[in-house]
């Protein structure tokens, strides 16, 4: 059905005689329960598809790219999408592109079987044993809990004959635990996507937010320093690590003189090792290709603290004249972006548990209320949701408020730790990580 | 169905309503379209997309739960009978309305859809070449425009039979600016249901005023950390009224036992010059609309008024289950998403105080300027609002300038230390706004200048 979509488009498209064109076509599945407490509030289900249309002008030193989005597959519809783009393409002056050519791309897998043939099945019996193990969980309860199964194919096709497509399902969770005692009220919140069913673990995940949700309700606010050791969980790295260093790797970065790396410089701990890899398995940005059609690959950035390589996408690839490393993005306009694909932090030589036993005296952050730095300069300032303050070698008490501050620019230079083990969150693969000379206010 | 008339769409809906007894269960059924142009400049790409149309339906009924279906438009609209069964003397879970019949279409002075898209583009590049060139220590400069058009059209089993169609516009700018090894910026948004005629907003020395801006961050010091007396400028009190108190509000965290302020209704949470309201009926406002996606008319509901807990904000299931009347918060971001509780235009009324009077009374103080973000915290009433930039204050006067300066601490703590308010008239910022971290609506928040005792400030 998909395909006879695209086809429709493609030929409207060759009907005009638009020479340099590409169609990125999506269909969307996705099948929902939220909970009210532990009981179902609302069971959703989406039949989706939207397609975008990206035609290019060459000029003398510039190139204009025109992007339409639509989900009309009324071929006067279509028509009018196309006379669009193709105005769009006269005006715009970007720098000097072309489409990618038609290269050998060895497929991975990105899709479980079982969710393609049964998604609603899956997401009836995920959502089932989710609910009875957050259920079996003593002195806690859900407030409400969202578990969705996704399902999604798309396809790219251009004018160079390039003919791709790849399917990809994932889940995503959302929830709030509560416990409570003498009054006091305290909850474990968080979502995410996950890409693997094994990466659910539901048993131990859930044991897991139960015990932070009552180990909350004992948290106190944070000893002030201004000389502290700060250990980031791997999913606040996430959200340190892929704004700021993520950013700052990217062939635009450079190209518009933000990126402050350059290639051979010292950019973080010797002990610091980070790779952008597009074909990570269980990685959530995990495909063959990217959203241009080039090859997905392993691009090491960092390596040993020191700045290799730059993440380009064909636009940037072309400007500073390189080879493109896979890391055109797809964003919600159609238009494509220079962006990461999966990141990995090489593991360290020590357990987590070894890393808390190392410190005197420390904190261990779970989540942040919103860690949000600023991309360019580094900048960060975020209330603890969930911590622990560490003292002789050991979780002392729980901490919640109070605000870590700090540069993840300069963070990274003074990285005391790594961890042995790494975890999934999302589009990375992350080890705990201990930082020094951090700034803790309450 | 993209491509019917609001009439044909009329008479597909009430044909599958029909189809379901309001006396058996509750049924509704939307169609939602979105148009949008976005133009976005940087140095090195000029990122141009129009989404010509992009539309679907999503139909639901409340059986003990919600069941609901969406489609994209061009679907087999069977597919809603298929999946949402008929059942009997399930009427009464949900209260009924009377149905109620609207059709408006918001005029704006220019309308988008009469420029054409190389005078957009050109308005776009002017800023970006204007700003670029102001100063040698802008080194790079983004300025995007979006435009959308949004209709929803709603019908259900009670006999609403409703139509808007709203037309939204955003511009947005960033210079940053570097010099030695410092690199900052501030930036500048416009938004509301306005057409072209926003780049109006844009004189030279609005521009001038946004590059001096970003340039004074590159002499920013870093905030003290600790309790200080503060006064929030109208994009930080709207964090405030959004993020750490109206989040809290959402009578879905109400029936999940998941506010801390469910305890609170009618009683004192802020001290009695503060009064707070969510209005989605005011006009011309990126959070406003004429009736919510459940067909509920958009009202004026004031949350707190003098200080006292006067309502949360309701969807239909929550006001039928807290036997509560709903002013019209329940917002899709689009078929694709639920409804869920949601906020409109949040804002702390007016008082009686001068900027100047509430500054001149300050010896040792912080004002905290441009909010850049927040984060909500339901269930235990903490705040994390984060400002662009702040003012030390000094001995009556507004001093040395600050990096990004972070809230923290208890939100209602800080609500009752409010001792004065200021009498500006009412500034409402734009942006969106996530349930959790997706599921996206338009929506406004602000007010006029408070300030606070002994609140926790640290650096952001």
């Amino acid at each position: 059905m998909s395909v006879e979509r695209l086809e429709k488009i493609e030929a409207v498209l060759k009907s005009k005689k638009i020479q340099e064109f590409e169609i990125y076509f999506v269909e969307k599945k996705i099948f929902e329960t939220i909970f009210l407490k532990d009981k179902p509030e609302n069971e959703r289900e989406l039949y989706d598809f939207e397609y975008f249309i990206r035609i290019l002008t060459q000029k003398e030193n510039t190139t204009g790219i025109g992007v339409v989005k639509g989900n009309s597959l009324e071929v006067n519809q279509i028509e009018r999408n196309i006379d669009t783009c193709v105005i769009l393409s006269k005006i715009n002056s970007s720098s000097k592109y072309d489409f990618p050519s038609k290269v050998n791309i060895n497929p991975i897998d990105t899709a479980d079987k079982a969710i393609i043939s049964d998604p609603l099945k899956i997401k009836n019996d995920i959502a089932e044993d989710l609910i009875n193990e957050v259920n079996q969980q003593k002195d806690v309860v859900p407030t409400f809990l969202r578990f969705r199964v996704h399902s999604n194919h798309s396809y790219l096709r251009n004018s160079n004959d390039l003919k791709l497509d790849a399917k990809k399902t994932y889940f995503f969770i959302e929830f709030s635990l509560k416990a409570q005692e003498n009054g006091k009220l305290s909850e474990f919140w968080n979502e995410g996507y996950y890409k693997e069913k094994k990466h659910l673990n539901l048993n131990e995940r859930v044991s897991g937010w139960a015990r932070k949700a009552k180990d909350t309700l004992k948290a106190v606010e944070p000893k002030p320093s201004d000389d502290a050791i700060v250990i980031f969980s791997p999913s606040v790295l996430k959200q340190a690590i892929n704004p700021v260093i993520g950013v700052h790797a990217l062939g635009k970065a450079h190209a518009e003189k933000i990126s402050r790396f350059n290639i051979g410089d010292v950019i973080a701990s010797e002990n610091i090792t980070i790779i952008d890899d597009g074909l990570l398995e269980g990685g959530l940005r995990s495909n063959s290709w990217d959203s241009e059609g080039n090859p997905h690959q392993t691009t090491e950035i960092i390596k040993n603290g020191v700045f290799q390589h730059r993440l380009y996408d064909q636009m940037y690839a072309i400007l500073e004249e390189k080879q493109s490393t896979g890391n055109a993005r797809r964003a919600v306009n159609g238009t494509v972006v220079n962006g990461i694909t999966n990141l990995k932090i090489a593991p360290g030589d020590i357990s987590f548990q070894e890393m808390i036993s190392n410190i005197k005296e420390g904190y261990y952050i779970e989540q942040f209320s919103w860690l949000n730095p600023e991309e360019v300069s580094g900048n960060f300032g975020a209330e603890i949701r969930n911590g622990y303050y560490i003292k002789n070698g050991e979780f002392q008490n729980p901490i919640k408020l109070g605000n870590v501050n700090g540069n993840i620019l300069e963070m990274v230079k003074k990285c005391v730790y790594i961890s042995k083990e790494r975890e999934f969150t999302e589009n990375t693969l992350f080890p705990y990580m201990a930082f020094k000379n951090l700034n803790v206010s309450s | 169905m993209s491509n019917k008339s609001y009439e044909e769409i009329f008479t597909d809906f009430e044909e599958i309503s029909n189809h379901y007894n309001r006396s058996d269960q509750y049924f509704d059924i939307l169609y939602d379209s979105i148009s949008s142009t976005s133009i976005a400049k940087t140095p090195s790409a000029e990122n141009f997309s129009v989404n010509t149309k992009k539309s679907g339906i999503v139909a639901r009924s409340f059986l003990d739960s919600w069941k609901e279906v969406a489609i994209e438009a061009s679907g087999d609209l069977n597919i809603v009978k298929t999946k949402i069964p008929k059942v009997s003397k399930k009427g009464n879970i949900l209260d009924e309305f009377d149905g109620w019949s609207l059709n408006k279409e918001i005029k704006v002075k220019i309308d988008p859809a009469n420029v054409p898209i190389e005078e957009k583009i050109e308005k776009v590049r002017e800023i970006y070449n204007y700003v670029k060139n102001v100063d040698q220590r802008i080194i790079h400069v983004k300025v995007s425009y979006i435009e959308y058009l949004l209709e929803r059209i709603f019908v259900n089993n009670e006999g609403c039979k409703l139509r808007q169609v709203i037309p939204r516009t955003r511009v947005f700018l960033t210079p940053i600016a570097k010099e030695g090894g410092v690199v900052d910026f501030d930036y500048l948004v416009k938004s509301g249901e306005i057409g072209f005629e926003i780049f109006d907003l844009f004189e030279n020395s609005v521009l001038d005023q946004a590059v001096k801006n970003s340039l004074e961050m590159l002499k920013a010091e870093a905030p003290p950390a600790g309790r200080n007396t503060v006064v929030l400028d109208s994009h930080m009190v709207g964090l405030i009224a959004h993020e750490s108190f109206g989040h809290g509000l959402e009578a879905d965290q109400i029936l999940r036992d998941r506010s801390y302020l469910k305890q609170h209704l009618d009683k004192q949470v802020a001290s009695d010059i503060c009064t707070i309201y969510d209005t989605p009926s005011i006009e011309k406002k990126i959070g406003s609309y004429f009736f919510d996606d459940e067909g509920i008319k958009a009202g004026h509901n004031i949350l707190v008024e003098n200080g006292i807990l006067k309502n949360f904000i309701y969807d239909r299931r929550t006001a039928s289950k807290l036997k509560a009347i709903p002013q019209g918060n329940g917002r899709r971001e689009s078929f694709a998403h639920p409804v869920n509780v949601r906020m409109s235009n949040t804002y702390f009324g007016s008082g009686d105080y001068e900027l100047e009077e509430m500054i001149s009374e300050i010896k040792e103080g912080v004002i905290l300027i441009h909010g850049y973000f927040g984060m909500e915290d339901p269930l235990g009433g903490g705040m994390q609002c984060t400002s662009k930039k702040a003012y030390l204050i000094e001995n009556g006067e507004k001093t040395k300038i600050l990096k990004a300066t972070a809230l923290s601490g208890d939100v209602l703590d800080m609500l009752k230390n409010i001792d004065a308010v200021s009498k500006d008239s009412l500034a409402l910022d734009g942006g969106t706004c996530g349930k959790g971290s997706e599921d996206m609506v338009p929506v406004t928040s602000g007010g006029s200048y408070i300030r606070a005792k002994n609140t926790l400030v640290s650096p952001g």
